[in-house]
């Protein structure tokens, strides 16, 4: 296979060599910027992170045109809108997860700094239209806010949003990307602090080809992350979801239900990967990732990986690939429900499970009508 | 007019080249306003008997009629059966999470309704008809808004099933072990409700290893299923010997 390389130089943003932002770990100095992207994209873990999507599209389009992203909320008291970070942040960058994303901020050069220092009243949202710049938000000690963010665009889009969770916060993010696009990127950092909580519901259409990279990082003590996703995947239309969960330190928790629905011609791919770091003890992670195959020719790949480098934690994944059961079917037809509608129920059923936050009510009718289009009812 | 008329019914479960003959030449009828029980040790072909009258896939039935309301059924899929009048109450109540409980039998009224010909309910009115229901089964309405059966206790279950009863009103109930694993206090909840249920236009097949429950619903027939035919029949006094002696003296 040849190497892969970026579609032009790279030269790291303002705020790094500024020292407002520490470099990850593998750059010392900005003269190592290429070559360790380099490395980091020729590495056996990025081969295998897209084993089942083509990453030159993506590595095409990361100097491509970019707009601000639209912000409602953010005039409220708490947030704060700039051009520069706040110092002593902790966006757990790593090169080795995430080369892609980091050239993109390179490329970007300017990024969106979104800092929230309290309890907000009302809900922070971020509106993406095509291809964004990078988003990097942060909550400071004890803030708590709702994050809403939406996706709307048809061609190559590409979104990257950087999230840091400083001690104490919490943060409740539930994202709909519902609108098919030719190839929609679309990567999340979260890096939680100290006893603070994320949860994610993430609600996914098909694209063309949607991939979703999801990289959470539960690197304070006490820390709790969440993800819940559903997607309706049909016609010949694909998406990809690649999430790490890494445990860096002890009594963290994590919780991830991925329920996705492939359908005629559809082909999903879902890899989760939890990393137990050594000395994370008391760890307590769990993973389970249920695919619905409906109609003919769904094609679905999944791999839960465990890497546990600590004994006292508990971990519990599965993966299950499967069709409508025959005992549910039966249970609702004894009741005079048509196969056909008891179908659909159950199918609705799969996806209402993990269809769930402010942005539910908006997500659930897409997704049913995706199923009911795909079984012609 | 007889409701259920069942003769000389033969059926196998399993699939094509490994079937097991369960049936073997089972006769049963049933009239508007009768409950009839049917007893026997177990694999003798109870539960065959109430799936394959409901039409579950995987059972075959392989000679001997059956029909309700004079119409056959045995070409008839599960939720035809449901649309003339047949209602199983199952023994195991399938837990189905995602789908609320108002949600599936709005479906399930709506479906029969349509079936029929009729108007479907008015959605408030069947949300208040329903949870009043729910009450009167010791069914904490609460759980109407829970995935169907989802987490339910084996008695929550059986009070789900009996509240289904009372609001399809089927023509023919066919209740296999509802009595199972229950205590005291929810057996004479299930006992009321199948009362409640019954009158002289419907009819009721009560399948159950036990007497106790036939204390609470008078049966007006008592069958003994052995090997897969009925090989006594008597009246509710027949039930007080087998418990009396069990079915070793039958057998």
């Amino acid at each position: 296979m040849a190497d892969l390389s970026l579609p032009q130089a790279v030269t790291l943003p303002n705020y790094f060599s500024q020292g407002d932002l520490a470099l990850p770990a593998q750059i010392l100095d900005s003269e190592d910027v290429p070559s360790a992207l380099s490395a980091a994209l020729n590495s056996t873990l990025h081969r295998e992170r897209w084993k089942y999507s083509k990453t030159a599209p993506v590595l095409e389009g990361l100097a491509s045109a970019m707009n601000l992203p639209t912000i409602v909320g953010g005039e409220q008291a708490g947030v704060q809108i700039s051009h520069a970070p706040q110092q002593n942040l902790s966006f757990g960058f790593d090169l080795s997860q995430a080369p892609e994303a980091f050239a993109r901020l390179c490329y970007a050069q300017e990024a969106m700094f979104i800092h929230i220092d309290k309890a907000l009243d009302a809900p922070l949202e971020i509106h993406h239209a095509d291809s964004t710049v990078p988003v990097l938000l942060s909550l400071g000690a004890n803030a708590e806010a709702t994050l809403l963010e939406n996706f709307t665009g048809n061609l190559q889009p590409q979104n990257t949003l950087w999230i840091s969770l400083a001690e104490g916060s919490h943060l409740k993010h539930s994202r709909n990307s519902l609108e098919a696009a030719h190839l929609h990127w679309q990567y999340l950092a979260v890096d939680i602090g100290k006893n603070a909580d994320y949860l994610l519901n993430n609600h996914a259409a098909g694209a063309g080809l949607r991939r979703q990279d999801i990289h959470i990082r539960v690197s304070g003590q006490g820390a709790n992350a969440e993800l819940i996703s559903a997607a309706m995947i049909s016609g010949k239309l694909a998406l990809d979801q690649q999430v790490t969960l890494e445990h860096l330190v002890a009594n963290g928790k994590s919780k991830q239900v991925v329920h996705n629905i492939v359908a005629d011609g559809g082909k999903c791919t879902f890899n989760g990967r939890i990393h137990i770091h050594e000395g994370a003890n008391g760890t307590d992670a769990t993973l389970a990732n249920k695919n619905l195959g409906l109609g003919k020719n769904a094609t679905i790949n999944t791999k839960p990986e465990l890497e546990i480098y600590t004994d006292d934690v508990t971990c519990a994944h599965g993966a299950t690939i499967g069709q409508l059961s025959d005992q549910e079917l039966f249970y609702l037809t004894s009741r005079g429900i048509s196969p056909e509608s008891a179908q659909a129920l159950l199918s609705e059923g799969f996806l209402r499970q993990c269809t769930q936050g402010p942005l539910a009510e908006a997500a659930l009718p897409i997704l049913i009508n995706a199923i009911k289009q795909e079984q012609g009812a | 007019m007889s409701l259920l008329e069942v003769t000389n019914l033969h059926a196998t479960v399993g699939a094509q080249d490994q079937q097991k003959a369960i049936l073997k030449g089972l006769n049963i009828s049933v009239n508007p306003g009768e409950v009839h029980a049917i007893m026997g040790p177990n694999g003798s072909g109870k539960s065959t008997l109430a799936n394959v009258l409901s039409g579950k896939p995987g059972y075959t039935v392989t000679d001997g009629t059956l029909t309700l309301t004079d119409t056959d059924l045995t070409e008839l899929e599960p939720h035809e059966r449901a649309q003339l009048g047949l209602f199983l109450a199952f023994q195991y109540p399938v837990e189905i999470p995602g789908v609320s409980n108002m949600e599936f039998l709005k479906a399930s009224v709506d479906s029969l309704a349509r079936a029929r010909g009729e108007e479907q309910p008015n959605t408030a009115a069947f949300i208040k008809q329903v949870r009043l229901l729910a009450t009167s089964v010791d069914l904490d309405p609460q759980f109407l808004k829970r995935g169907v059966n989802e987490g339910f206790s084996g008695g929550e279950k059986k009070r789900n099933e009996i509240m289904q009863l009372l609001l399809l009103e089927p023509k023919l109930a066919i209740l296999d072990e509802t009595d199972s694993g229950l205590d005291i206090d929810a057996l004479q909840v299930v006992a009321e409700g199948v009362n409640r249920y019954k009158n002289e236009h419907n009819g009721v097949v009560l399948i159950t290893h036990y007497q106790r429950l036939l204390d609470y619903i008078v049966p007006d027939f008592v069958h003994v299923l052995a090997d897969g035919k009925i090989i006594q029949s008597g009246d509710k006094s027949l039930a007080l010997e087998l418990e009396d002696k069990g079915y070793a003296w039958l057998t």
